[in-house]
């Protein structure tokens, strides 16, 4: 159908549904299936929402995850569904009808076209993070699939901002990453990926200044992680290991390209020897020169060995010279080559990187004037001194060393003096202890070995005789710095004298620019330094730049890298000419804080240091951490950037699908209405303090504890608690957690609590034998169709103990982590319990991205965020052509979502329909290809599945024994058979081998069959021709440790899904022509709503009334509790049929005859004597329920006892409250009875109606409600709460002992009150009955003639009552209103919109297609035995005028019962033929014979 | 930093031992209290359970005098505390009713857990610890004033403080966690109705025990005279020893802190807590 563009009125045919879960894939799809284009925007990075998380559902106990994952996978096969996940609205413009609205989509780090979802990545992440799906009752990794069955089935990966540690080391090594990597025990993998950006592990492992450790988040829990032991400890474990001859991370070697530019760095210290690696590693041909005989500069020469011994740093160098780079040691520059001689060998680009190598001399004295004494003998230059001890050039020591200056050098001087022989050295230095320049760790060490600090001294004179050192005169220092910050020490008048016999100043050091000629043009305007560029490095003169000390002055190894990095990044784009700064990644930004949960406090891992006796020589004072603690350490982290980018997934990943530097994108979308289904989120239970969530580990929320009964949760499936893994014996749930709670802010009822609470109570007993399960509740609200059988279940079946009373606070027993909940007993003593494990039952509520989300719409808010509707519209908002489904509307379960998701489909519909089938795609495929007459060709295409399959499955066997099977033309194994390019491959090859049968061997048909299908079809072959067979679920996971047996196993799995493909046959889906009009049953209000929707959406409709007027039990309502009037509603829907050109109402009709089909059904109709026909392609049935008339209290005998019903007609007389005194109502007539034991639902709500309306017109009259529970579920509280309010009294009765009502000495009523534990007598002047609402009294002869089903209580029975709540079994036919179950006006109004919705899935397109796999009768074979008939869950076989079974192709749903029963094989369900089952178990039995062992079988297969 | 601080009767009197040892340990950290002159009696126990006005205007003359002095106040006693925040929300709100004059309401109330629980402070505790209580178990006990109601003591987290676990732990104390951190021990009845006070504080020492501490720590006056006196009484009612010190917070931290004072306020002591302290070599300094 190539639907051109009509005439759309300016309308928009597509629509917008934000939020993914259940209510809005059930509109995406209603929308979809009715000719619209539907974008679904999800938040998350799936679709599925909160009835994903769920263990089971209420009250059929079926799985949730089994129920919905064939939605889920509908959805994301859907030609005319966009799935867009990990998005948010941003904007919108417009009006309805055509809205232009702005969605981000925050970056996945996955691309969803390459990804194939193996997983193969989960495995390598060394991330954890508490999993959102899970509640934080498991963790997933930084890389993840939601849940497994989640769609899109590809991965994300997790971000928060970059980490502190990350941002604040200055060559930005990725430490979160490494650490990660260490707490895996991946040690090489570390190892290597420090290396990347540090050369120096070892070297930097032991002398880094760490100042990712300062910024580390974990200092506001305890203590920074020991981020540098740790790159010391995978240092030294790589160096252990390849001193055993293995080297699990060899050093990167550069590709050297001769034809590129020839560098020269000048300096082999870190910065000159990290330029050099990297630019060799770009390619480039590079020389390095260095005036020592050694590489390492200040490593080497200014680090003392009890620091750095050195072979660590060998070690390191080594790694650094496999890049592959020439070195020139003992070549200075200025001494034995110049730069003008660089440029004339011929080197395009120069790194200048010669350090600060001269030492600041000691110039002045604290007075001004030259410094006096310096030249004596014993005073020497720090730097030279530690330079010549390397050397082993260096005087040995005796008697007393000072040592001037409060830095590192100064520290290392001071404790190599002590190493070298001086008896006693003490440090003079300017600054006071505290300000020292030298680290606290450093001067702690020094102090350690008996070093004395002198701070706060400026040397004034030394001292000599003989023209040698004696001793030093000091000035005391007050100042060091002026207030500008600029150093200039003022001195007191106080002065001091410190003998020695050595000096050694260490207060500085300078670059040696010995090399420069005066007018060089490198020099700065000062002519003291060369200035380089902070971003570029780059020095006046173009191909030269500097870094390292030279550029910084003197500073960490670990800056200098960074220069060397940065430098060798400049020279490289230097020499292909591009521009140097733009695009170079900043990283001033934020860093992320700690992740908002608890972590458990733990120390930090101390290294062993060598003990002070033992500290003679240059040995090492720090150890290193051994293994346990190390991986103990990095387990510290905290992950504070989430994914560590540590490059493990990409390495993993076969299908290059991860992308890091993804970025948020922006997409403007043309739509012509928006429907909200955001859903709810979980109360936060840290608001309810008292009960101990967060603190004491067995209280758990309802939502985690759905987690722990899921097989796919925490624990498997298996029932546990917490604290020890040991199954509970003893459980508690706790009611209206966040929910009647007036201290929160939350006065509603989350309407779902007390069933989930119920639910889980009977799963817990179910799962763990002889659990005790507790529910401490206000009023049980079993409101829902099935509920109150449900909940009487759960007492008499598992023995769940219902206790009324909230309770007040949970304390928990510290040996055993048991809780003790105090309430008040049945006796009203108040007692204590002990409880294994507390469930809170938390309420619902709007998320703060909800929030956002309406205040971006413009779309208004209750006072709790939920979204503001009229109680007689319920899916519309604030905005016009935004509508709202599920849980943001009020809270609500599942049903009731998938009914008011479809509901604000047909609003959108009604809006949009003239721009119907304007913006759907449609796919067109070739010709299919007769393959019929050809012998079998089949294809075989075997999946690695990453690793998936490949690291159990022996697929090249599978493969070459494929080949070797019967009509096997062609075999091969795939990655990913499911990656678009392999459906392009599988195409081609289908041409290329003219095959004509396929075999995917891979994962489940479940998810990947219609894919497979579809490619087939694009290449000409009916689609039918496929089979799969799963060798992933059912083979590779399942048999993970037994290799051999599973690939024997998978070739088992692959010969019977070749035999069986080789008999298949074509056959088409079945085409439908349709009726495009509608059949409504019923006009009362569900019926009427239905009608006009269809009629607003464009469609034709009969709508039949059995009464002489329409309008219903809806007649009798006056006034509603929430406000708006009822009877205007109902009069402008009358109108609105009346004028209406597509409704034609047939009042005073009765249903003559009914037959058809999905999109072609006949109803007869008789008014009177007049017969109609009338036809249609779906049908609504609305027929309506029926008021009970009581038989109890005396109900009849008086008219002073009358139904709420009647009360509500006496009401609308303003005089009628007014003359009452004092009013008694009884709850649950009829209602909650073995007769009736279903809840009417609404009664409650009547009874607070008509309270508050007596009370508003006649405060001063009394008003008692006689209740089992107070029901007034949902916004329905508020009322409760305001007719408490205004007076009403509500005294509770127990069923055992009803109310009496007397007649005789005037109206009487007795009871016996639940709280007082004492009868009480009434003298009412009314007593007004809550009466049952009971199924219509002719929904069994409209189930007759229908065949639609009806439930025990006499209401029409629905196809799924969770999924499907609207729809019958028969295809076309839908249910809406009282004939469902008692409800009130406004869901009745939602139902019937939904009702509406789901019809015009059918009627919306001329024809429709169903599955071909349907059954046939073979009419020779048919003895009409009428098995099939009886046996047909959707009642479609009928025997027909020629005494043979048939079953319509329209109706049937292929399940083949009919096929399996009849005794005379005379029924076949296509596509599950007889031959094609039997192929697969001839094939799997090989020469087992049999035929023998069951002949009918064999007869039955020799046939076809 | 200089600080009002505002001691009531309790601490000049009864629980003088709270008195010295916060002196003590306020020194210790440079924090300069300046009693507020001429305060008056706060009017707990006794005007507010009779007088609504005369409720409100005890303690409201406090905050004017506070309010003058410029300084954040700091309130040892739990029941000062709760009728000065009371006052202070009264003036805030409207202050011509209860004083002459502006009332600016600039002033912070704290008690002293909150007090000492802030960044700084904190730090400059770390800092002056010099006998960590290494190996001495005890659990915080907050008692009920100084957290409810929570909209008048503006608690942060009035279910589960948790501002003197953080102290205690910083003073290198062992805090075990137990669930009663703000049950109430009765104390305001404990002349009236004893039998209540032996249910209340016995359920108190109870948990504690079954909790594995060896000790009480808490910041109220009423808490720990009320647990303090009453605790051997309710041993022989429920024929057990608790053996349960009831330390103030900052005789603790005086003690970590090397204070050589601690052994007059251990006097001071019912249950005495000199053989717990000397168990964990914690008492022989002084």
């Amino acid at each position: 159908m190539a639907e051109t563009r009509q005439v759309t009125n300016g309308k928009v045919g597509a629509v917008l549904v934000v939020g993914a879960g259940i209510g809005g894939m059930q509109a995406a799809l209603d929308l979809a299936n009715a000719g619209f284009h539907v974008t679904l925007v999800e938040e998350t990075t799936a679709i599925g929402g909160r009835m994903a998380q769920l263990d089971k559902t209420f009250p059929t106990n079926d799985c949730s995850m089994c129920t919905i994952s064939p939605k889920l996978i509908e959805v994301d096969k859907h030609l005319n569904v966009d799935v867009v996940t990990g998005a948010d609205v941003v904007g919108a413009e417009g009006e309805a009808g055509d809205f232009r609205v702005k969605v981000l989509k925050r970056p996945r780090f996955v691309d969803l076209d390459k990804c194939n979802a193996c997983g193969d990545c989960i495995e390598k992440c060394p991330v954890a993070v508490p999993s959102e799906f899970d509640e934080g009752t498991m963790d997933r990794k930084a890389i993840f699939k939601r849940y497994p069955q989640a769609i899109p089935g590809s991965m994300a990966i997790s971000k928060a901002d970059r980490p502190p540690c990350v941002l604040s080391c200055p060559a930005h090594v990725n430490c979160q990453g490494y650490i990660a990597l260490i707490g895996e025990r991946k040690f090489a993998e570390a190892y290597a990926l420090i290396r990347e950006r540090n050369p120096f592990p070892a070297a930097c492992g032991r002398i880094c200044h760490h100042p990712c450790e300062s910024q580390c988040n974990r200092r506001e829990l305890d203590e920074a992680v020991a981020v540098n032991p740790l790159k010391r400890f995978v240092a030294d474990w790589v160096a252990q290991r390849r001193a055993a001859g293995d080297d699990p991370a060899p050093p990167p070697v550069g590709e050297i390209d001769p034809s590129k530019p020839r560098v020269a760095v000048i300096g082999g210290g870190p910065a000159g020897l990290t330029a050099a690696r990297d630019l060799a590693l770009r390619g480039y041909p590079v020389t390095l020169f260095e005036a020592h005989d050694k590489l390492g500069g200040a490593m080497r020469l200014g680090v003392p060995g009890y620091r750095l011994p050195d072979a660590m740093l060998d070690r390191d160098i080594a790694d650094v010279l496999a890049a592959g780079f020439e070195v020139k040691t003992g070549k200075a520059l200025g001494r034995d080559f110049t730069l003008d001689g660089l440029k004339e060998e011929g080197y395009r680009a120069a790194f200048l990187s010669i350090g600060c190598t001269r030492p600041a001399p000691l110039a002045r004295s604290t007075d001004g004037s030259e410094m006096r004494g310096i030249d004596l003998e014993g005073v020497l230059p720090g730097l030279d001194f530690l330079r010549d001890v390397k050397l082993g050039k260096a005087p040995g020591l005796r008697g007393k060393t000072v040592v001037i200056g409060g830095g590192n050098v100064a520290i290392d001087v001071a404790m190599t003096a002590k190493r070298q022989g001086a008896d006693s050295v003490e440090i003079v230095c300017l600054e006071s202890r505290d300000a020292m320049p030298a680290h606290a760790w450093e001067i702690r060490d020094a102090e350690e070995e008996g070093i004395v600090l002198n701070p706060g001294w400026g040397p004034k004179e030394i001292l000599g005789t003989g023209g040698k050192a004696t001793g030093i005169t000091l000035q005391r220092c007050v100042r060091v710095f002026d207030d500008q910050g600029r150093f200039a020490p003022e001195f007191s008048g106080e002065v001091s004298e410190t003998a020695a016999d050595r000096v050694i100043i260490a207060i500085g050091q300078r670059s040696d620019f010995s090399f420069l000629a005066a007018a060089d043009p490198l020099w700065d305007e000062s002519k003291r330094f060369i200035r380089a560029d902070r971003r570029t490095l780059q020095t006046n003169v173009d191909w030269i730049f500097a870094g390292g000390d030279m550029a910084t002055g003197p500073a960490s190894v670990v800056e200098a890298v960074a220069h060397g990095h940065e430098a060798a990044e400049s020279i490289d784009r230097f020499l292909r000419g591009e521009d140097l700064a733009a695009g170079r990644p900043t990283w001033d930004a934020t860093p992320a804080p700690a992740p908002a949960r608890e972590f458990p406090l733990k120390d930090r891992a101390v290294p062993e240091r060598l003990p002070l006796d033992r500290r003679a020589g240059f040995a090492e004072i720090e150890q290193t951490l051994d293994e346990e603690s190390a991986v103990a350490e990095a387990r510290r982290c905290l992950a504070c950037g989430i994914c560590s980018e540590c490059g493990q997934c990409v390495a993993a990943c076969g299908a290059g699908a991860i992308v890091h530097d993804m970025l948020p994108e922006e997409v403007t979308l043309e739509v012509g209405s928006i429907v909200l289904a955001p859903g709810f989120q979980p109360f936060d239970p840290l608001q309810r303090g008292e009960y101990g969530y967060g603190r004491c580990q067995n209280v758990v929320t309802s939502l985690e504890f759905e987690r722990i009964l899921s097989a796919s949760g925490p624990y498997q499936g298996h029932v546990l608690r917490p604290s020890d893994r040991n199954e509970p014996k003893r459980v508690a749930w706790i009611q209206c957690v966040g929910s009647r709670d007036a201290q929160t802010g939350n006065e509603y009822c989350s309407g779902v609590c007390c069933m989930y609470a119920v639910k889980e109570a009977i799963m817990a007993v179910d799962h763990v034998p002889g659990l005790e399960a507790t529910i401490f509740y206000n009023d049980l609200r079993a409101y829902g169709k099935g509920f109150e059988a449900y909940y009487e279940g759960a007492k008499t079946k598992y023995g769940v103990r219902f206790h009324r009373g909230i309770i007040s606070a949970v304390k928990e027993r510290q040996q055993t982590k048991n809780l003790v909940l105090a309430y008040v007993a049945d006796d009203g003593e108040a007692t204590e319990e002990e409880f294994d494990l507390v469930v809170l039952s938390v309420g619902l509520r709007p998320s703060a991205s909800t929030a956002r989300l309406a205040e971006t719409l413009g779309v208004a808010v209750d006072r709790f965020g939920f979204c503001r509707t009229d109680a007689l519209a319920p899916s519309r908002t604030s905005r016009e052509g935004i509508f709202v489904a599920g849980a943001f509307a009020a809270p609500m379960d599942i049903p009731e979502t998938v009914m008011t998701a479809s509901g604000a489909a047909a609003m959108a519909g009604e809006l949009l329909h003239e721009a119907r089938g304007t913006r759907i795609r449609e796919k067109s495929y070739p010709e299919e290809r007769d393959v019929g007459g050809e012998p079998p060709r089949v294809g075989v295409f075997v999946c690695r599945c990453g690793t998936n399959i490949a690291r159990t499955v022996e697929v090249g066997d599978v493969v070459e024994y494929a080949q070797s099977l019967p009509n096997v033309v062609y075999a091969e194994e795939n990655l990913y058979t499911c990656s678009t390019d392999t459906q392009t491959r599988i195409t081609r090859t289908i041409l290329e081998h003219h095959l004509n049968r396929v075999v995917v061997a891979s994962c489940t048909p479940r998810t990947h069959e219609p894919l497979f299908q579809e490619t087939l079809r694009e290449a000409g072959l009916n689609k039918h021709l496929f089979e799969m067979a799963n060798i992933r679920d059912q083979c590779s996971w399942v048999h993970f440790n037994q290799p051999e047996q599973a690939t024997s196993k998978a070739k088992d799995l692959v010969r019977m899904a070749v035999a069986r493909a080789a008999t298949l046959r074509p056959f088409q889906d079945v085409l439908l022509d349709v009726d495009q009009r509608a059949i409504v049953l019923g006009a009362g209000l569900a019926g009427l709503t239905a009608a006009v929707s269809l009629a607003e959406q464009g469609f034709d409709v009969s709508l039949l009334e059995r009464d002489a007027e329409p309008g219903g039990i809806a007649r009798q309502i006056r006034h509603t509790l929430q406000g708006p009037d009822p009877r205007q509603h109902l009069e402008e829907l009358i109108r609105r049929v009346d004028e209406s050109p597509r409704v034609k109402l047939y009042t005073g009709a009765t249903l003559d005859d009914f037959s058809g089909h999905v999109g072609k059904f006949k109803a007869t109709i008789r008014q009177g004597d007049r017969i109609t026909e009338v036809g249609g392609g779906a049908v609504v049935v609305a027929t309506g329920g029926a008021p009970y008339e009581p038989q109890e209290y005396g109900y009849g005998q008086s008219d002073r006892v009358i139904t709420q019903l009647e009360l509500e007609a006496r009401l609308a007389d303003p005089g009628f409250a007014e003359g009452l005194r004092e009013v008694v109502m009884i709850q649950c007539v009829g209602s909650r009875e073995p007769e009736r034991p279903y809840c009417s639902r609404v009664c409650c709500q009547e009874a607070v109606k008509n309270s508050l309306a007596i009370k508003q017109a006649n405060p001063d009259a009394r008003v008692f409600v006689l209740f089992r529970d107070v029901r007034t579920y949902g916004f329905d509280e508020l009322h409760y709460q305001r007719a408490r309010e205004a007076g009403v009294i509500f005294l509770r009765f127990e069923p055992e002992s009803k109310p009496v009502v007397e007649f005789a000495g005037g109206l009487t009523v007795r009871v016996v009150d639940d709280v007082l534990r004492r009868p009480v007598e009434l003298r009412p002047d009314l007593v007004v009955l809550s009466a049952a609402i009971r199924p219509d009294p002719q929904a069994e002869a409209v189930s007759h003639a229908l065949k639609v089903p009806l439930n025990a209580d006499g209401f029409f029975l629905e196809a799924h009552m969770k999924l499907r709540p609207l729809d019958f079994p028969t295809d076309g036919i839908f249910l809406a209103g009282l004939a469902h179950a008692p409800k009130s006006m406004a869901e009745s109004i939602s139902q019937a919109l939904g009702a509406a919705a789901r019809a015009a899935t059918v009627l919306s397109k001329p024809v429709m297609y169903r599955s071909g796999v349907i059954s046939e009768v073979d009419p020779a074979h048919c003895a009409a035995c009428l098995t099939c008939v009886r046996l047909c869950p959707y009642d479609v076989p009928t025997v027909g005028e020629n005494g043979v079974a048939y079953i319509e192709p329209a109706s049937c749903q292929g399940c083949g019962v009919c096929a399996a029963a009849c005794p005379r094989k005379a029924i076949v369900t296509r596509h599950y033929r007889d031959d094609q089952m039997i192929a697969k178990v001839d094939v799997l039995f090989g020469d087992v014979r049999f035929e023998a062992a069951c002949p009918a079988v064999a007869q039955a297969g020799g046939k076809q | 930093m200089a600080v009002s601080y505002y001691p009531g009767c309790s601490l000049h009197a009864m629980a003088s031992e709270y008195d010295e040892s916060l002196r003590a340990v306020c020194e210790a950290l440079d924090v300069e209290l300046a009693e507020l002159a001429d305060w008056n009696c706060c009017g707990a126990s006794s005007a507010h359970f009779v007088d609504d006005e005369l409720a409100i205007r005890l303690p409201a003359r406090n905050m004017a005098i506070a309010d003058r002095a410029g300084n954040d106040l700091l309130i040892p006693c739990s029941a000062c505390f709760l009728r000065l925040k009371y006052a202070d929300k009264e003036l805030r709100s409207d202050p011509a009713r209860w004083i002459d004059g502006p009332y600016r309401g600039e002033t912070t109330i704290y008690h002293v857990n909150e007090f000492f629980d802030r960044p700084a402070l904190m730090a400059s505790i770390a800092a002056r610890v010099e006998r960590p209580l290494a190996g001495l178990a005890g659990v915080a006990y907050y008692g009920c004033m100084s957290q409810r109601p929570p909209k008048i003591t503006d608690a942060p987290s009035p279910e589960n403080p948790v501002s003197m676990d953080h102290l205690l732990r910083a003073i290198g104390m062992e805090v075990r966690p137990w669930s009663y951190k703000t049950d109430c021990c009765g104390a305001s009845l404990t002349l009236t109705r004893p039998d209540v006070i032996h249910k209340l504080s016995g359920d108190l020492f109870e948990a504690a025990r079954e909790a594995g501490a060896e000790c009480l720590v808490t910041d109220c006056p009423m808490c720990q005279s009320n647990l303090d006196t009453r605790q051997a009484e309710i041993e022989a009612r429920r024929g057990t020893r608790y053996d349960l010190p009831v330390f103030y917070v900052t005789e603790l931290m005086a003690l970590s802190f090397g204070d050589g004072r601690t052994a007059r306020w251990w006097k001071k002591h019912f249950v005495d807590p000199v053989p717990l302290l000397r168990s964990k070599g914690l008492a022989g300094a002084e």
